[in-house]
């Protein structure tokens, strides 16, 4: 009997299987939903951004770039395409301007600009860079 | 004329060609939906197979310089001819194309005919994944031919007939050939997995150490061929097993009875799904077999338990 | 008999990850095995020479996916150690917590792909919709499913409220009833035992040769566990078992690992039992002074050992990692020589690859 038992070992849950839940989740058929903590899009607090370049310097990925002409003058620059949702800018941050929200980053090919301006001090003037060029990469 | 479209039709729409294909098609869906919901998975919709095999044919074709293009594309159309008329033998519910004493034999080889060309397809496309799964092929091809043999001649030995239809009549007569022989029956489930080489027979186009097998050169409208093959085979092994051990289209277990048509059509469908979920669960129960680990259990078990139920047979029919 | 040459190559559906593998065969025997690394080298190396300290915490989480909290666990014990940093209770706790989550999390996706690889596609499916349940866990608490980036220079950035906590007992609880099926399949079932039992065995003077580390090891009799022998973060405060077999064979390995997952649970059940207050983490300063320093942990796959030399500025001078996949990756050879060639899958699922650890 425990021969036959073990050779069919799996019926069991086999049928236990059957009569609960798919894991499969439907998405992008179904809406996704996400916890608060999930790592997604870079967002700022304009006001309380200082210029000090904490996060540029400690960005694993080189995604933030600051152009600073004055003490108050500055423009701080972001490159979604090689943000790796870290978190590390908020770590660094002691004003606690540039933080991680938890919106789902689409991926995209080209689809939006490669740069993104967080903030912008500086008056007007065009910046070094066209629009959709990419910086070279630090290394 | 009427004859020849009669002829016809019954050869290409039911129950010939467009019949087989659209069953091989749906038995393919279910079996594929019910092992992804027996493994908590969704399963593919409904015209997946069709899909399948329709992206398939309008694939190109590519093969290796030196494989033998001429034989790739002639095996795939023979062993499709070959299961297509082992096919128009086989009762479907009660009615059968060409029926005569003997069609059992021609079945049973016009179906191990595919075993055949599967290993010819490895050894002639040459590649070294090609040419191991067909080695393993026909080492498997022994290991489980001979047990199905003696497990679907015993039915013929112990009516006495080697006509599919005059067993079905005695079944519907008497009873029921699983109640006389339940070994048989199960040797003819364990050799028809090895045939259909499902898991866990499934040795020569195991995707993890070959590749892809005797096909894996394979592609376009040759593979959607080779695919159709093996689904029809299935649609022909079930309908055999039904019709020789489950007694074809008849309703009742013990006394015989002689339903309308389309009572026996009914009855035959639930079989014909009861078998293949039979075929389903047990795909999704075990891992592989090793290839010597199946020579092992085809030679040591099976065969010795097909000439047990054949002498019983043979005994019962002169005692 | 004539001797072919399969490859199993860079592209094989077998490997998740890119390793060329030459089998010379006679007939159904594996007779030599020939392997090249390197399909996966990044130069991470080198790459974390040229970045911070800080910068390099996320570097080096990349070097492997599933062990990717094991490393930066280690990284930054060292650093912590160059520091002379102690990091609070609460923050080794929550520590801890990751890296056990991990290695439930490691093993139940090796025992999938090992089942695959022999072809039972249940246990493969049974064993991922399992790891559902602790990828969720995960990603509760740190926000991402793989890539946690929990640990600091100084502790770890996230801490828990009672909620939470609530919230991942009932999930392990859950869990817990899952693995232990799971263990059941692996004694029980016929066909898994006999597609892995006295397959691929290494003895112990084998293992001991090639310094191979962690459940391969174990599985063959050496009984060496990091996390009771060294311990680090929070193991010296948690008791659990160190599971050894003496098989040295596939089925062995299998059966230390599942084995491990209920002690990790176990594990993960006394943190949070048992998680003190307080603070998660120290500042720590970006300036590391000279000195060098080895780190070690114990990875899912075995030991893994970080050298960090700093020179005083906030850039590394030098790290070296070695993973507990290489060795095992030298053991391949030996193991693979004279099986069949039905055996080749359930011996290279059997030492858990991970070749982006191995090539860095």
């Amino acid at each position: 009997m425990s021969q036959i038992k073990s050779l069919l070992y799996l019926l069991p849950e086999l049928f236990e299987t059957l009569f609960e839940k798919v894991i499969t989740v439907a998405y992008p058929f179904a809406p996704l939903e996400l916890p608060a903590n999930y790592t997604g899009r870079v967002r700022i607090e304009a006001d309380l951004c200082r210029g000090c370049g904490a996060c540029v310097r400690d960005c694993p990925a080189f995604g933030l770039e600051l152009e600073k002409k004055g003490r108050d003058e500055f423009r701080l620059l972001h490159y979604p395409d090689r943000c790796i949702s870290c978190g590390q800018c908020e770590e660094s941050c002691r004003f606690k301007a540039i933080r991680l929200t938890n919106e789902f980053v689409e991926p995209s090919h080209g689809q939006r600009p490669s740069r993104e301006v967080l903030v912008d001090h500086l008056p007007d003037e065009e910046t070094d860079r066209e629009a959709n060029e990419d910086t070279p990469c630090a290394a | 004329m009427r004859e020849l479209l009669s002829v016809l039709v019954t050869l290409f729409i039911f129950p010939g060609v467009a019949f087989l294909v659209a069953c091989a098609l749906l038995f393919e869906w279910i079996d594929r939906r019910t092992i992804a919901r027996l493994q908590a998975r969704v399963g593919p919709p409904w015209f997946q197979p069709l899909a399948d095999l329709v992206k398939l044919l309008s694939k190109e074709s590519i093969l290796p310089r030196q494989a033998d293009r001429p034989i790739c594309t002639a095996l795939p159309v023979v062993s499709l001819a070959a299961v297509l008329t082992a096919a128009l033998y086989i009762p479907v519910g009660g009615r059968v194309v060409y029926g005569f004493e003997g069609d059992l034999i021609v079945v049973l080889f016009l179906l191990s005919l595919p075993a055949l060309f599967y290993f010819l397809a490895g050894w002639v496309s040459v590649g070294i994944y090609s040419i191991i799964g067909g080695s393993r092929s026909v080492l498997q091809y022994f290991s489980y031919e001979v047990p199905f043999l003696m497990a679907l001649s015993a039915p013929a030995i112990l009516t006495g007939s080697w006509s599919i239809s005059d067993i079905i009549t005695q079944q519907a007569e008497s009873a029921w050939i699983v109640l006389a022989q339940p070994v048989g029956f199960l040797l003819a489930i364990v050799g028809l997995i090895g045939k259909l080489k499902r898991v866990p027979f499934d040795i020569p186009k195991a995707k993890s150490e070959v590749v892809g097998g005797p096909l894996t050169e394979f592609s376009g409208r040759k593979l959607a061929l080779w695919r159709l093959v093996v689904d029809i085979q299935t649609v022909a092994g079930i309908f055999l097993l039904v019709n020789m051990f489950l007694g074809g289209g008849d309703l009742t277990l013990l006394q015989g009875s002689a339903p309308l048509g389309l009572a026996r059509a009914v009855t035959f469908s639930i079989k014909a799904l009861g078998m293949l979920l039979t075929l389903s669960v047990t795909s999704v129960l075990y891992a592989r077999l090793r290839i010597d680990q199946l020579a092992n259990l085809g030679w040591r078990i099976l065969a010795p338990l097909g000439l047990l139920q054949l002498a019983a047979t043979i005994l019962m029919g002169i005692g | 008999m004539t001797r072919v040459t399969i490859p199993v190559g860079p592209q094989h559906p077998l490997l998740k990850e890119p390793l060329s593998l030459r089998l010379i065969a006679e007939g159904e025997r594996v007779v030599e095995a020939t392997m090249r690394l390197g399909y996966v080298h990044r130069g991470i190396e080198r790459l974390a020479e040229e970045r911070s300290y800080v910068q390099n915490l996320h570097l080096l989480e990349r070097v492997c996916g599933i062990c990717s909290h094991v490393h930066t666990t280690t990284y930054c014990q060292g650093v912590e150690a160059l520091l002379d940093l102690e990091v609070p209770p609460r923050g080794l706790m929550l520590r801890t917590l990751l890296c056990e989550l991990e290695r439930i999390h490691s093993h139940l996706l090796w025992l999938g792909v090992l089942a695959e690889n022999i072809g039972f596609s249940t246990v493969f499916m049974y064993a991922w919709r399992d790891r559902e349940i602790v990828l969720d866990i995960m990603e509760n608490l740190s926000g991402g499913r793989i890539a946690h980036a929990v640990n600091v220079i100084g502790g770890v950035r996230i801490d828990l409220d009672s909620d939470q906590i609530d919230a991942i007992r009932r999930s392990l609880d859950e869990l817990h009833g899952q693995v232990d099926d799971l263990v059941n399949v692996v004694e029980h079932e016929q066909t898994l035992k006999a597609r892995t039992q006295g397959v691929g065995g290494a003895s112990l003077e084998q293992i001991r040769r090639h310094c191979a580390v962690g459940p391969v090891a174990r599985a063959a009799g050496l009984d060496r566990d990091l996390r009771r022998d060294a311990p680090y973060a929070a193991y010296d405060r948690l008791s659990f078992e160190v599971v050894t077999e003496s098989g040295g064979d596939v089925w062995s390995a299998t059966r230390v690992r599942v084995r491990e997952t209920v002690e990790s649970l176990s594990l993960c059940q006394q943190i949070l039992d048992d998680l003190p207050p307080g603070e998660v983490a120290v500042r720590a300063s970006r300036r590391v002074p000279e000195g060098q320093v080895v780190a070690r942990a114990e990875a899912p796959r075995g030991e893994v050992i970080y050298y960090i030399r700093s020179d005083g500025s906030d850039s590394p001078a030098r790290i070296k990692i070695r993973t507990p996949t290489l060795p095992a990756l030298s053991m391949v050879r030996e193991r693979l020589r004279d099986i069949n060639i039905a055996d080749v899958p359930a011996v290279i699922s059997g030492i858990d690859l991970c070749v982006a650890c191995a090539d860095r």
